[in-house]
Order: structure tokens, then C-alpha cells, then sequence
């Protein structure tokens, strides 16, 4: 997989309260584009990072519908990827990447 | 904490100070604590886990634990090594990594170790001079002078007169630049012009429309017109001469004499001059007093006190020359007042030496009558007294100023004094000869004098 795709399937590290928990069982939560296939995420992660994926979720965040003055709307949803490293794998230093 | 000193020059100390790793490491902690609190997307306020917490504020916490403990060292280790640092350190760190311990270097500069040499010995030569009576007339025709009015006169200029003209400079036939002026009031002798120029206005009234040729001086200021030829247009417009006032009652009441008896503005005139001298004869010892204790004692002075000199000598000389509050004193060049800075940072570091090798005090008496005859110049001396004496910061000043005094009086007693018969000018142009050490007191009292004499 070459480099570009990598960084246009993987858009960033998703940190939440409950990504930090994920963490901790060697869970590691991305925001990916809207196109990204598990596979070409757990290629992405691999190439990255340089560690062996054990598996990849995947799920669509719809946005929230908001209403203003000038009517109805959504706000951008986005795609998530909890990607499950292989046993003894970590990433240190999760938070600051891209 | 370890500290180690180096001596880099004899006034220059290198201080390597260590910190145990674990101290540097629980004080990070304890600064990444205080991270807890902050508000971070994707977490509710205060439930951010530690882990997450450290890869992201990691790194500022610790840098200011860092440099809090880099402080608190510093100044343990001055205590501990007993040392007296004269302004800011440079602080270096050289090992700051997690689990090792911190190590930085700072660079200092501390205060002369002065190991005072008396000026025995040293000749000092006290001026005295005696105020004859032709001084005293010299000077109320000097002040005649600096009160004279000058009233339009009916006759050819001379030698001493005003004339208001104007006049425009020609270099062949071209004018050149700040050659023109309009309505200009030039006195004649008085040597403010290039030389020629006020001489061939001698004899012309006004209405004349003299042309003069003058050549410029080889070392005049502007490049392109030194050692030209040029010729001035001029236009006399008028011609004033000086008119001296009279020495009457209403001359002595300009200076304050409300009788106008003559007896006693003479009487005044003296006392002001025996004041002036007196300064000037102190003034004189004093400076050949400084002169022999910096000659003794050359010491090495640290370069931030002499920064904190020079800043001030600029800001006064920014006042001197009204350039007001806002004017940026570092666009002065450093250079100018280098010297200066230099040795008055010498002389006070002596005297206070020698205040306190013979531990002098100043009484609150001696004050009150140092600030009375400071006060003598002024318009109403016990208010300006009384102001001197209830301000906390001018009664430093006038105790440091006292002390100053009785340390160069200490310091005369052990030097060879002779008295040396001089005039009353000479002994005036004495006391000027060396501005450099002119004490703050003495400016101030020739500001006074200014104020009077106005």
C-alpha cells in the first residue's frame, strides 16, 4: 500500500473517554474516510505504525441534526475504525499523531 | 543537590548544580496534576486518565517544574556556597531527560572581593580662593547681561548688536540646501556662524542688502560644502542693540532683593558666590579624593552593574536633552556611556566599601542638615525638607549621599591636603575639570542654580 492512501484512510487518532478505555485492551480508535475498507485499515496501521493488527470494527457516526435560524441541517458524520493490535503489540504515544 | 564552583575570572563564578532525578520527576508529577482540571474534547472536565493526560501535557509540565526547581536550586546553592551574585545569572541546563538527574550551570558574576587600600599619602590639593570684590561686580554685570533687552536701533550695526535678517546661500549661482532662512536674529561676535559671515555685517542698517562672500571652514560639518566658496543674499530687516539694564531697585527685585537696596543684593550676590564656591572647593576634593581611591583599587567590576549604570545615565541623558518619557533609551549607543557607567559603578562599590570597613552612619541630624543646605537653593528650604525627610525613597538617597560624604571626608583626613591660593574662577573651572565624577548631588544643585538664575 503506498504511502498516500495510508494517510488518506487513516485521518487522525480519535481520543475520547471511551477510546481510553478501548486503549487499555490494546484498542486503538482512528477516525478513517468514509471509503476506508477494513482491510485497506488494518494495511494503513500496519504500514504506519510498523505492528500486526488482529482485527479491525468499523461503524459510520451520523451527524447531529441541528436546527438554526435558517433552517434544518446535519452536521458531517464520519467514519471509525477500532483497530485491535495482536497480543504483546502497543502504541505508545497514541494521542499527538496526525 | 550538588553543587560544584568554578572560578572562570575573578569576579566570573561557574556554578554546576545536580538534582536527583526522583525529586525532578514528583515535582512533574505534581505540576501534570494540576493539568487535571483543564476541559479537553472527547473527556468530561476532570475525568481525563493519567496516561492520556501525560502524552499530551507531559512535556510543558515538566518544563515548569523544571525551571521552578532550576530557581529554587539556584538560590539554595548561592546561600549554601555563600556567594553574593551581582545581577541576573545565565542559566544552562545541560542534562534535563526524564529519570536522570537535572544538571544546569549557571554563570555568574559576584561582587568584588575589595580588599580596601587606604590613599595615604596622596597629595590633595584643595583650592582656596577668597571673593574679592571685582568678583562680585564681574558677576552682577554678568547678570546685567543675561538680563539685557534688546531694543531696535536707528544706526549701522556694530560689533554686539542683534540684526534680524535673511539671507539665502549661493554656490556660484546655485542655492544650496540650509543655506536659507528667513527672519533669522543673529548677534554679531558672537561666533555662531561660519567665520567671515557676522564680521561683513558690521556697518550695514537695516534695509541694506549686503552681499557676502565667506568661504567654508575644511572641517565644516556638511561634507559637500566644506572648504567651498559661497555667496549669501542677505537682507538686514532691523538692527537691535543691547541695552543693559540699570542697577537699580527694579534689577534687584529680578533677583529677589525686594528693598532694591544695593547693599543687599550685593550682600546676596556674595552669599550665592560663597555658596557656589564652597560646593566647588568640596566638589574639587572630592573628585581628587575619587581619583586616588580608583587609582589605588582597580577592581573588576561585574558587566551587569555596569549595564544597570549605563541604562540610568541614559535615561538622564534622554531627560537632558527633552526627549521625554516614551523616548526608547536603548536606541542610545552603549558605548557612549561605557566608560562613564564603568567608574561610577567603581566608585560606589569603593565607597561603600569604605562606609562600611569604618562603619559609618548617618544620624538623623546629619540628614536634616545635609537636606537643609541642599535645600538652601531652593525657594522655600524647610518644605523641601521636610518633603526630603518624610519620602522613604529621597531620604535613601540623601542618607546615601551623606555617607558618600563622610566617606571621602574619612578619606581626605589620611591624604596629604594642601591648600593651593587660586582665584575664584580658577577655583570654580577646578571643581568642572572632571565632569566624569560629578556626584548626583552636585548636578542637582546646578539645576538649582539654573532656576535662580532664570
Amino acid at each position: 500500500m503506498n504511502q498516500e492512501r495510508v494517510f488518506k484512510v487513516l485521518l487522525g487518532p480519535h481520543m475520547t473517554e471511551k477510546a481510553a478505555i478501548a486503549a487499555e485492551n490494546n484498542q486503538y480508535v482512528f477516525k478513517v474516510s468514509s471509503d476506508a475498507t477494513k482491510l485497506e485499515i488494518k494495511k494503513a496501521v500496519e504500514a504506519l505504525f510498523d505492528k500486526k493488527v488482529a482485527g479491525v470494527q468499523v461503524l459510520n457516526v451520523k451527524g447531529k441534526a441541528k436546527r438554526t435560524a435558517r433552517g434544518e441541517g446535519f452536521r458531517s458524520g464520519y467514519r471509525k475504525a477500532y483497530v485491535t493490535l495482536a497480543a504483546g503489540e502497543t502504541l505508545e504515544d497514541f494521542t499527538g499523531n496526525e | 543537590m550538588q553543587v560544584s564552583v568554578e572560578t572562570t575570572s575573578t569576579i566570573g563564578r561557574r556554578l554546576t548544580i545536580q538534582v536527583p532525578a526522583a525529586q525532578v520527576d514528583q515535582a512533574a508529577d505534581a505540576q501534570l496534576k494540576k493539568f487535571q482540571g483543564r476541559r479537553m474534547n472527547g473527556f468530561r472536565p476532570g475525568k481525563v486518565p493519567a496516561k492520556v493526560l501525560h502524552s499530551r501535557f507531559g512535556a510543558e509540565a515538566r518544563n515548569e517544574a523544571v525551571s521552578e526547581i532550576i530557581r529554587e536550586n539556584y538560590v539554595k546553592a548561592l546561600s549554601e556556597e555563600s556567594l553574593n551574585p551581582a545581577g541576573f545569572p545565565e542559566i544552562e541546563p545541560t542534562v534535563n531527560e526524564p529519570g536522570k538527574d537535572l544538571e544546569f550551570v549557571a554563570s555568574i558574576e559576584v561582587y568584588p572581593q575589595i580588599e580596601l587600600k587606604g590613599i595615604e599619602g596622596t597629595s590633595i590639593e584643595r583650592p582656596k580662593a577668597s571673593i574679592t570684590d571685582a568678583d562680585v561686580d564681574e558677576m552682577i554685570e554678568s547678570l546685567r547681561k543675561q538680563a539685557a533687552d534688546w531694543s531696535t536701533a536707528e544706526r549701522a550695526a556694530a560689533e554686539g548688536d542683534q540684526v534680524k535678517i535673511d539671507f539665502e546661500g549661493f554656490l556660484g549661482d546655485e542655492p544650496f540646501e540650509g543655506g536659507k532662512a528667513e527672519g533669522h536674529e543673529l548677534v554679531l561676535g558672537s561666533n555662531s556662524f561660519i567665520p567671515g559671515f557676522e564680521d561683513q555685517l558690521v556697518g550695514a542698517s537695516a534695509g541694506d542688502e549686503p552681499t557676502i562672500k565667506v568661504t567654508f571652514p575644511e572641517d565644516y560639518q556638511a561634507e559637500h560644502l566644506a572648504g567651498q566658496e559661497a555667496t549669501f543674499k542677505t537682507r538686514v530687516h532691523e538692527v537691535k542693540e543691547q541695552a543693559l539694564p540699570e542697577i537699580d531697585a527694579e534689577f534687584t527685585k529680578r533677583f529677589g532683593v525686594e528693598s532694591g537696596d544695593l547693599a543687599e543684593f550685593k550682600a546676596e550676590v556674595r552669599k550665592n558666590m560663597e555658596r557656589e564656591l564652597d560646593t566647588a572647593v568640596e566638589n574639587s576634593v572630592k573628585q581628587q579624593v575619587i581619583e586616588a581611591l580608583k587609582s589605588a583599587n582597580p577592581i573588576e567590576v561585574p558587566k551587569s552593574l555596569i549595564q544597570q549604570e549605563i541604562d540610568a545615565l541614559k535615561r538622564q541623558a534622554a531627560q537632558q536633552f527633552g526627549l521625554g518619557e516614551d523616548f526608547d533609551v536603548s536606541q542610545l549607543p552603549n558605548e557612549l556611556f561605557e566608560e562613564q557607567g564603568k567608574s561610577r559603578v567603581q566608585v560606589g562599590l569603593l565607597l561603600a566599601e569604605v562606609v562600611s570597613a569604618n562603619s559609618l552612619e548617618a544620624s538623623d541630624e546629619e540628614l536634616r542638615g545635609f537636606g537643609e543646605k541642599i535645600a538652601q537653593q531652593y525657594q522655600q528650604p524647610e518644605q523641601v525638607v521636610e518633603q526630603y525627610l518624610n519620602n522613604e525613597q529621597m531620604k535613601n538617597q540623601l542618607k546615601s549621599a551623606v555617607l558618600e560624604n563622610k566617606a571621602v571626608e574619612k578619606l581626605a583626613e589620611s591624604a596629604n591636603v594642601s591648600d593651593k591660593e587660586m582665584s575664584y574662577q580658577d577655583a570654580l573651572a577646578a571643581a568642572q575639570a572632571n565632569p566624569a565624577a560629578e556626584s548626583e548631588e552636585a548636578s542637582e544643585s546646578a539645576e538649582a542654580k539654573d532656576e535662580e538664575n532664570s
